[in-house]
């Protein structure tokens, strides 16, 4: 989980890049679908870029996952990842359904995010019995890295 | 003696039962909190689900917007937007799609695309600031160039940016790109068509609508479109806005801002050459 929260925070940080940067993103396709993605008013969302916020919530989700372990951190990288899905999922429907263009890095994030989920909700749920608060358990820890 | 065997085994058999007895009431409570820890999960888990469900369709609703319409002629909002961009560019000398003194020391190139969201943030932020300061002012004139992004259509991207070059024939394009950008409808929802671009025109101060018609079948400006477009690809300019400035005259180097919201980074720049 974190290799693959590390690898959407250095997808969030380019796209935040490309955005503050105004250069255009890396897209395989000929006419640049990404630009077009990029550039569109649903790329801001109450004046803040996707990107950015994108970028935070990865921080946020790499910053519980390397707390330590316990039913409440659990809880809160469940919360967060299930937050971004959402927000991937939001943001896939746009580029569908309203723009009928997809940018390849923002497919890739949701894609992380949505492995992320069911790896969150599975670990939440199968939290150890003795996993009390904020306790510290090895086993658990060993599954937060697998 | 057999008697007191059969005491100690049933002894044995009763403290076996009383251990059984035990461990299965523990394992049985075991297993109820674990399903009750469960429960709770599930609880929290459905919880966060229905708050993001949630936030999906208010962040859906809220950026749904309408279908970009522009307002009726006449009416307040068109009113206010006439009054702006008079206020803004009136009495700035404009030639074709240049607006400013054709003498201004300075050049810039703006390549947009009229349906870009990012082009309309420029035009409404920054050029408020620039053109009281550097054209007005006789400083810096400004080019306005074609190059195709937000646009999905390339016919229609092709329609509207004639649209504006037409109105430039009688030297008022500005005002038709600045109150195109002011109107910009919902991207991608299919708003610009006959009637929307009509509608444009009609705000545009004292232009001839007849003539402007007739002018958008002009050929030569359907070539500066694509010799606009040739333009961008020899700069390498993928998106909108993107720009040149530099010495009016000279080979115009490409200028990288970084920004479309923050005046300060064009002011340093266009500073910059006023002084060197």
């Amino acid at each position: 989980m974190i290799v693959l929260t590390a690898l959407g925070l250095c997808l969030a940080a380019y796209l935040t890049y490309v955005h503050y940067s105004g250069t255009p993103p890396l897209c395989s396709t000929t006419h640049n679908t990404c630009l077009k993605v990029q550039t569109s008013q649903y790329a801001l969302l109450a004046g803040v870029p996707v990107a950015l916020i994108g970028l935070l919530g990865y921080i946020a989700i790499l910053g519980s996952l390397l707390a330590p372990d316990g039913e409440r951190v659990r809880f809160v990288t469940t919360a967060l990842i299930l937050g971004g899905f959402g927000f991937s999922l939001y943001l896939t429907y746009r580029e569908l359904f309203t723009l009928h263009e997809v940018c390849e890095e923002c497919v890739t994030s949701a894609v992380i995010m949505a492995v992320l989920a069911c790896l969150s909700v599975w670990r939440f749920l199968q939290a150890e019995e003795n996993l009390s608060v904020g306790a510290i358990s090895l086993p658990a820890r060993q599954s937060v890295q697998q | 003696m057999s008697s007191s065997v059969e005491g100690d085994e049933g002894d044995l058999t009763r403290k076996q039962r009383r251990e059984q007895a035990r461990t299965e009431r523990k394992a049985l409570e075991q297993a109820h909190a674990a399903r009750a820890a469960r429960r709770t999960r599930l609880t929290q888990l459905g919880i966060v689900v229905a708050v993001v469900v949630v936030a999906i369709v208010v962040v859906l609703i809220a950026t749904g917007g309408g279908k970009g319409k522009p307002p009726a002629v006449g009416s307040k909002t068109a009113n206010a937007t006439v009054t702006e961009v008079s206020t803004l560019i009136g009495g700035i000398p404009q030639s074709g799609n240049t607006l400013g003194d054709p003498n201004a020391p300075l050049t810039l190139k703006y390549f947009g695309d009229l349906e870009c969201p990012i082009c309309k943030a420029f035009t409404l932020q920054i050029l408020p600031t620039l053109i009281p300061k550097y054209v007005r002012t006789g400083k810096l004139k400004i080019e306005y160039h074609s190059l195709e992004t937000a646009t999905r259509e390339p016919e229609t991207f092709k329609t509207q940016q004639i649209a504006a070059y037409a109105a430039g024939k009688q030297n008022k394009a500005w005002y038709f790109i600045e109150t195109f950008y002011h109107e910009q409808g919902e991207e991608d929802s299919g708003y610009v068509n006959e009637s929307y671009l009509q509608g444009i025109a009609q705000q545009v101060p004292g232009l001839d609508l007849a003539t402007w018609t007739s002018d958008r079948s002009d050929p030569a400006l359907s070539s500066e479109i694509a010799s606009d477009a040739q333009a961008a690809n020899n700069e390498g300019f993928t998106g909108t806005p993107s720009f040149q400035l530099g010495k009016t005259g000279a080979t115009l180097p490409k200028f990288e801002p970084g920004t479309y919201s923050e005046a300060a980074p064009y002011e340093a720049a266009i500073e910059k050459l006023l002084q060197s």
